[in-house]
């Protein structure tokens, strides 16, 4: 039973991993194949059966006829013998007459047939024998089967099996092999009646060429057997006399009228026995079970495999009909899987399938506006987002200015407020951008400068600033207001506080693909750990100083806008100062117009 | 990828059910081939003058090569007990594509030596003799064949010299019937001498130890009127018959039938490689009463087949 599991296991595991076509072809092939099979075994079975009773038929129907002929045969014989009997014996007194003219007439006329005629008193001994006239000298006749069949059981004729006449004395000593037709007989004497046997002996050639040229179909042979199973004739009788060979005579003396099937030697045979009339013999007709139809199965196997292998071809191809439209659909599956554009469902195969691609390719066409959309969505969403951190920059930076300007007015520094009011327009002006948040460097850098000339009149110069841009960095865009917050930080976190003048400087240049914005001051500086994680979007947003929503702001903002490996480093070290550093795409003023009008859409 | 490989298992589906049928096809014809092998052509050589004497053994070679499948080529000696004839004739039968050789060897040591290098070529069956070389041999256990002929002559014997007729010459099988014979009658104190011939003065006991010398003994004892008790072997007609008229008082006789259809069988299976091996024949002691008995019937008198007459 686990057995079955497990094989059911394997063979489920295989279907799964069978292609559609192999899955159609293999079961309708294997279907065929079984239905044929099955098929070719009933018909063989049902062939057989019918050629088996031919053959019985066919043995019956040759045995009947080499009975009829081996009965007329017999026949003749015992004409012979009833002429002798009834025409001349019956009418003659042997001391008188002479018995021996009759008897050569008759031989003479069936000498073919006959090898001797004679007659014996009761005693035994000849009264009348052609064509040879004396006994030997140690004839035993009264001893001999024939001579006691005929005196125990007078009213019938009796036929020995066959034997070699050794009664006569021969001076050339043929040795021939008769088969003694025997009968009593009442022989008149003087008037007297006494037994006696008539004794005819029929050559055996003569039984031989009745039971000879019958043949029962390939490898079958006919034999004939007395009651008791002593052979008389077999085709082959003197290599069974040899030693040579054996038959299965006795048991066939055994088998009724009719068709056998038995096993001699390990061989199937059929027997047919017919038994011939008056005799007793039986006429055994063998063949052998296998020659029937020799070539039978073998015959049906040829056909079971070449209707299997017309099945099995007609199935892939027909299973091939049918799986290509899915095969088709499934590879464009896949393909648009992979992300391919422009894959075309095909519609072809039967009704079901034509279904199934029409309602995929509708379900893809679906999709692929529903992704538009989203793309869409996504971007107005990441606008929305960019605008929303921007936002948070300006009333920011507004407020501190202002504050500032407030601080100058009050203290009649109008020369100064003037020039921060200025200042604060360029800014705003540059800020503005009309509404672009990509912008030439030397337009952030400009912007940076009047955000630092805002911040020294604030800070009364307690720091210098120093704006520079490499060569290389020449038409270059970048991020709008990326510069500001970190100014903003480098003076409040770090020369604000600080004793010293401090030095904040700016540097834009340009390393291979990228543009670098280093912003650098030599302020408190603070430690390594504290500067990486102010850059940790998981960092709780206290809103107090210090808390870095200024530079984080910028790298989220930067990150967004050109994705993964652009944003901000801070190196920091405490009493050192702090350098952020921007990285950002260098775009020229083409990338940089293809990128303004993604955003508009 | 998967459509592929489905592709290369259904083609291989395809091709072996196509061979398949192809081959089964092809099958019957294969086997018709093995079964019906080529008709051998089988010679055989025998020792005497003529074949008279092995009529019997002939038909059962006949049946055997109608069984078989093959033809046989009957070569008798100008010179009866010519060895050299014999192994010139048998290297002509080889030269001239004989398939196998059944011969009764005159001197089966210089038979043995002439065929020598074509024995593995062309496998040789012997009757009577044991040759080396040979495919095997077809014949009773001849020293037990003369052990028994002389026990048979023991129970009659009362006194005198028995004659061993020697006709053997160099034929190995008679020689052993000989010697065995000899052995036992020396061995129970009976005279024994050797003779090439039988004598002017009449021997009271002969024995003769193959078909013709038995034969020929049995025929001058008739004609000359001798008296002599003679025993013998073989179980022609002729000898049988004189069995009968009690020329010969017991036969040592065996299935000629038997020997030749075994003899063919023998060398056509060691033409086809499945040759077995020979066991000897075997035989019976007869003598006058025992000729009719059913069983000695069979083995004296084998039925010809008209067809075959």
């Amino acid at each position: 039973m686990r057995v079955f599991r497990r094989l059911a296991a394997q063979w489920g595991e295989r279907y799964r991993k069978m292609s559609i076509q192999m899955v159609l072809s293999l079961s309708f092939t294997a279907v065929a194949a079984v239905g044929m099979l099955l098929m070719s075994v009933s018909m063989i079975w049902r062939f057989s059966s019918a050629n088996e009773q031919l053959v019985a038929e066919n043995s019956r129907r040759v045995l009947a006829q080499a009975n009829l002929n081996l009965d007329s045969y017999l026949r003749r014989m015992m004409r012979i013998s009833d002429t002798v009997y009834y025409r001349s014996i019956k009418n003659m007194d042997l001391a008188e007459d002479d018995l021996t003219g009759d008897l050569s007439l008759l031989y003479e006329e069936n000498r073919d047939d006959l090898v001797s005629l004679a007659v014996f008193d009761g005693e035994g001994a000849l009264v009348s024998a052609v064509p040879l006239t004396a006994l030997k000298q140690d004839a035993e006749t009264v001893q001999s089967d024939w001579f006691q069949d005929a005196s125990q059981s007078m009213e019938n004729l009796h036929f020995s099996t066959p034997h070699v006449q050794n009664i006569f004395d021969d001076p050339d000593y043929p040795y021939r092999w008769v088969v003694s037709l025997s009968r009593h007989v009442q022989l008149t004497r003087d008037g007297v009646t006494q037994g006696g046997v008539l004794l005819v002996d029929m050559s055996f050639n003569g039984i031989e060429q009745v039971c000879r040229d019958v043949t029962l179909g390939s490898g079958g042979y006919l034999y004939l057997i007395d009651g008791g199973g002593e052979l008389i004739y077999h085709p082959r009788q003197q290599l069974i006399y040899a030693g040579l060979l054996e038959e299965n005579n006795r048991a066939a003396a055994e088998y009724r009228d009719g068709s056998h099937r038995e096993t001699f030697q390990g061989q199937s045979r059929q027997v047919t026995v017919k038994t011939v009339g008056y005799t007793g013999w039986k006429l055994v007709g063998v063949a052998p079970a296998e020659s029937a139809s020799p070539q039978l199965p073998l015959f049906g196997l040829t056909l079971l495999l070449f209707s299997i292998f017309l099945m099995a071809f007609l199935n892939f191809l027909i299973s091939a009909r049918i799986s290509d439209p899915i095969l088709r659909l499934e590879r464009s599956i896949r393909e648009l899987d992979k992300g391919l554009a422009g894959v075309r469902i095909e519609e072809g195969g039967c009704y079901e399938v034509q279904r199934l691609s029409h309602a995929v390719a509708s379900m893809v066409s679906t999709m692929r506006h529903l992704m538009d959309d989203i793309v869409r969505q996504e971007g107005q969403k990441r606008r929305g987002e960019l605008e929303v951190l921007q936002s948070q920059i300006n009333p920011h930076f507004l407020y501190n200015t202002l504050d500032s300007v407030i601080w100058m007015t009050e203290s009649g520094q109008k020369q100064e407020a003037i020039q921060m009011v200025t200042s604060l327009a360029r800014l705003f002006r540059i800020s503005l951008s009309k509404g672009k948040s990509v912008i030439p460097l030397s337009d952030e850098l400009e912007h940076a400068r009047h955000y630092m000339t805002i911040q020294q009149m604030r800070f009364k110069n307690k720091f210098t600033a120093e704006i520079t841009a490499k060569p290389g960095t020449e038409g270059l865009y970048t991020l709008k207001l990326i510069i500001q917050p970190l100014l903003e930080n480098a003076i409040y976190h770090g020369c604000a506080s600080a004793e010293d003048d401090g030095v904040i400087r700016v540097t834009a240049y340009r390393e291979g693909e990228d543009l670098l914005i280093d912003v650098e001051d030599n302020g408190l500086g603070m430690r390594p750990e504290l500067a990486a994680s102010l850059l940790e979007e998981d960092r709780p947003e206290v809103g107090t100083k210090g808390s870095g929503i200024g530079v984080r702001n910028v790298h989220q903002r930067v990150g967004l806008t050109f994705g993964e490996g652009y944003g901000l480093t801070i190196f920091s070290e405490p009493d050192e100062g702090t350098l952020v550093r921007i990285r950002l795409p260098a775009l020229s003023r083409k990338e940089a117009d293809r990128r303004w009008q993604g955003e508009e859409l | 990828m998967k459509q592929g490989k489905s592709n290369v298992v259904q083609a291989a589906i395809l091709a072996v059910l196509g061979l398949a049928a192809v081959l089964s096809l092809a099958l019957p014809q294969l086997l018709r081939g093995r079964q019906e092998p080529q008709l051998l052509s089988l010679s055989v050589m025998l020792r005497d003058t003529d074949s008279s004497g092995w009529t019997v053994a002939r038909q059962g070679m006949e049946q055997a090569a109608d069984e078989l499948g093959a033809e046989l080529r009957f070569l008798t000696l100008t010179t009866a007990n010519d060895s050299a004839q014999q192994a010139s004739l048998l290297l002509r039968e080889i030269e001239d594509g004989a398939a196998a050789l059944v011969a009764v060897p005159a001197d089966p040591a210089a038979l043995s030596a002439a065929l020598d290098p074509w024995l593995v070529v062309c496998p040789t069956v012997t009757l009577e003799s044991s040759m080396e070389g040979a495919a095997g041999v077809v014949s009773p256990d001849n020293a037990l064949l003369g052990e028994r002929l002389a026990e048979a002559l023991l129970e009659d014997w009362d006194s005198g010299e028995v004659l061993l007729l020697d006709t053997a010459g160099r034929c190995a099988g008679v020689a052993d019937r000989l010697a065995a014979a000899e052995s036992v009658l020396e061995g129970a104190g009976v005279p024994v001498c050797r003779r090439e011939a039988l004598p002017e003065e009449d021997p009271k006991w002969v024995l003769a130890f193959e078909p013709p010398a038995t034969q020929g003994a049995a025929e001058r004892k008739e004609a000359e009127g001798r008296t002599f008790a003679l025993y013998g072997v073989g179980a022609s007609t002729g000898v049988t018959a004189q069995l009968e008229r009690g020329n010969i008082a017991a036969i040592a006789a065996w299935s000629e039938y038997a020997a030749g259809y075994l003899a063919v069988r023998q060398a056509v299976s060691a033409v086809r490689g499945t040759e077995g091996t020979l066991g000897p024949l075997p035989f019976s002691v007869l003598r006058e009463e025992d000729i009719y008995g059913p069983e000695n019937q069979k083995l004296l008198f084998p039925i010809m087949s008209s067809s075959s007459r």
